[in-house]
C-alpha cells in the first residue's frame, strides 16, 4: 500500500465514520423533533380533554369527596376553635341583631295587643276612674304597666373599663362589680360582633330580667326590668335616664369624684319616686 | 377607711394557669382538671395593702391567646394593672415573652405590669436560676397556682402599685 493509498483510506475511515456520525445525531435531532411536534400535536388534542376532566372532577368533588371534607373540616374545626370563632363573628353578629330586630317587632305586635285591649273594656273602667278620681286616664294606663314592669337594679358603669361608678338595688343580690364587668364584656363582645362603629347594644335579655342599656360618651347606665318591657316602658325609662344624666350626672366633670352613696341616693330618687308617680 | 376599685386583666397563651391563678387567690383552691376559658370571666377580691385601706381588685380572666394582638382590644381599655403569665415548662409560651411584653409596654405605657412564670412546682429552684436567660426577659415572679407559692405576693404587690 502506497502512502497514498494509505491516506486515502484513512479519510475514507474517518470520513466514513464521521458521515456515520454526523447522520446518527441528525437522525436523533429528526427523532427529537419528531418527539416534539408530536407532544405538541398531542397536548393540543389531549389538554381539551384534561381540561374536561377537571372540569367534572370539580362538579364531582361534592359527592366524592364531600363527605370526606366535611370530616376534615370537623376535625380542623375541633382543633383550631379560635379560628373558626374569630372567623365566625360576623356572621354571628348579623344572627344576633338579626334575632334581636325580630325580637323587638315581636315585642311591638304584643304591646299593640296590649294596648288594643286596653282600649276597650278595660279602657272604660279607666275612663270612668279617671273622672271620678281625677287622674288622667295616661297615668292611670302607666300605672297598670308599671305593675307588670319593675325597675330591680340600675348600674352606672365606666364604658372603657366596665368599672362600676354607681348603683342602686331594690334588693342586695349578685355582686355588681362582676354584673358590671360581665355586662361590659358582653356588650363590648356583642358590639364589636356588629362590626359597625356607632352600634350600640340597647337591650341583654336575661332569664326573667331585660337589661335596658343606655349609652352614653364615657359611661352607660344599665337597668334590669322583671316582668314585662314593652316600648311604653322603655320609653319611660329612657325618660328617666336623661333626667337623671341632664339633672345630676351631667354637673360633674370626673365621674369619678362623686362618691358612690350618692350616686345610690340620686338613682333612687329618681327610679324609684318615677316609679310611684307611674 | 379607704376603699378604691382598680380592674386588672391576665394575659398570656392558653393553658399556662391564668384561671388556676385567680382561682387559688380568690378562692384558695386548686384542681387540675384544665376547664378553657371562652371569652372573659370576672372576679373579685379585696386585698388589704395598707392599714386601713382596702382595694377592690376586678380582676379581667381572659381566654388564652397565642398571639396577644388578637386579644380583644376592647377588654383591655381603662385596665389599671396587667398580669401577663407564662408557663415556666412549655417554651412556646414564652418564646415571643419579649416581643409581647414589649407590646403592652409600648401599648400602655402607664400600666402596671407583673411578668408571672407559673407552673414553678414543676421544676427545681435551681434549674429557674440556672436558666435565667430563657425566658428573654426577668419575670418578676416564679408562681404556682398548685402550691399557691407567690400567688397571693404577686396580687398583694400589684395592688399596692396600683393605690400609689
Ligand atoms: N402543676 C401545675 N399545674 C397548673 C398550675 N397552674 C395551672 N395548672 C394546670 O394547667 C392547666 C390549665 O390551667 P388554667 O388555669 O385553666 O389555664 P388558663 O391560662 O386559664 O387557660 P385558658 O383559659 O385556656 O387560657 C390546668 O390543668 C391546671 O390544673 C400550676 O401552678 N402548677
Ligand atoms: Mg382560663
Amino acid at each position: 500500500m502506497t502512502e497514498a493509498d494509505k491516506l486515502a483510506l484513512l479519510k475514507d475511515l474517518l470520513l466514513t465514520d464521521e458521515r456515520a456520525y454526523a447522520e446518527s445525531i441528525h437522525s436523533k435531532i429528526k427523532a427529537l423533533e419528531e418527539v416534539i411536534n408530536e407532544q405538541k400535536r398531542l397536548s393540543q388534542k389531549v389538554d381539551p380533554i384534561i381540561d374536561e376532566r377537571l372540569d367534572e372532577f370539580i362538579e364531582e368533588i361534592p359527592e366524592t369527596l364531600g363527605p370526606t371534607i366535611t370530616e376534615a373540616l370537623a376535625e380542623q374545626i375541633k382543633n383550631s376553635k379560635d379560628q373558626v370563632v374569630e372567623a365566625l363573628y360576623p356572621i354571628m353578629g348579623k344572627m344576633i341583631k338579626k334575632y334581636i330586630s325580630q325580637e323587638i317587632n315581636l315585642l311591638t305586635e304584643r304591646i299593640n295587643q296590649q294596648l288594643e285591649d286596653s282600649f276597650s273594656a278595660n279602657s272604660w273602667k279607666r275612663k270612668f276612674r279617671s273622672w271620678f278620681g281625677g287622674v288622667k286616664e295616661e297615668e292611670l294606663l302607666l300605672s297598670e304597666l308599671a305593675k307588670i314592669s319593675k325597675v330591680e337594679q340600675v348600674l352606672v358603669i365606666e364604658k372603657n373599663s366596665g368599672m362600676l361608678i354607681g348603683q342602686y338595688a331594690k334588693a342586695e343580690t349578685i355582686d355588681k362589680d362582676m354584673v358590671s364587668g360581665m355586662l361590659t364584656a358582653i356588650k363590648s363582645f356583642v358590639e364589636d360582633a356588629f362590626n359597625e362603629q356607632s352600634q350600640n347594644l340597647e337591650l341583654i335579655e336575661y332569664e326573667l330580667y331585660h337589661i335596658h342599656i343606655q349609652s352614653f360618651v364615657s359611661f352607660y347606665i344599665a337597668v334590669a326590668i322583671s316582668g314585662e318591657y314593652n316600648l311604653t316602658f322603655k320609653n319611660k325609662i329612657q325618660d328617666i335616664i336623661f333626667n337623671f344624666t341632664d339633672n345630676f350626672l351631667n354637673l360633674f366633670d370626673d365621674l369619678s369624684q362623686i362618691k358612690e352613696e350618692v350616686i345610690t341616693n340620686e338613682l333612687e330618687f329618681y327610679f324609684s319616686t318615677n316609679e310611684k308617680s307611674l | 377607711m379607704k376603699k378604691a376599685s382598680k380592674k386588672i386583666i391576665l394575659l398570656g397563651h392558653f393553658g399556662v394557669g391564668k384561671s388556676s391563678l385567680i382561682r387559688q387567690f380568690v378562692e384558695n383552691t386548686f384542681t387540675s382538671d384544665y376547664k378553657v376559658t371562652i371569652g372573659v370571666h370576672i372576679l373579685k377580691k379585696e386585698v388589704e395593702v395598707a392599714p386601713d385601706e382596702n382595694v377592690s381588685l376586678i380582676i379581667w380572666d381572659l381566654e388564652g391567646y397565642d398571639d396577644i394582638k388578637k386579644t380583644r382590644a376592647s377588654y383591655l381599655l381603662g385596665t389599671h394593672g396587667f398580669i401577663y403569665v407564662f408557663d415556666v415548662t412549655r417554651p412556646a409560651t414564652f418564646e415571643n415573652l419579649k416581643n409581647d411584653i414589649d407590646y403592652l409596654t409600648n401599648q400602655y405605657a402607664k400600666t402596671p405590669l407583673k411578668i408571672v412564670g407559673n407552673k414553678a412546682d414543676l421544676v427545681t429552684k435551681t434549674y429557674l436560676k440556672e436558666n435565667a436567660n430563657m425566658f428573654g426577659v426577668q419575670p418578676n415572679f416564679f408562681t404556682s397556682a398548685k402550691t399557691g407559692t407567690k400567688v397571693d405576693e404577686l396580687f398583694t404587690t400589684l395592688a399596692k402599685e396600683l393605690v400609689k
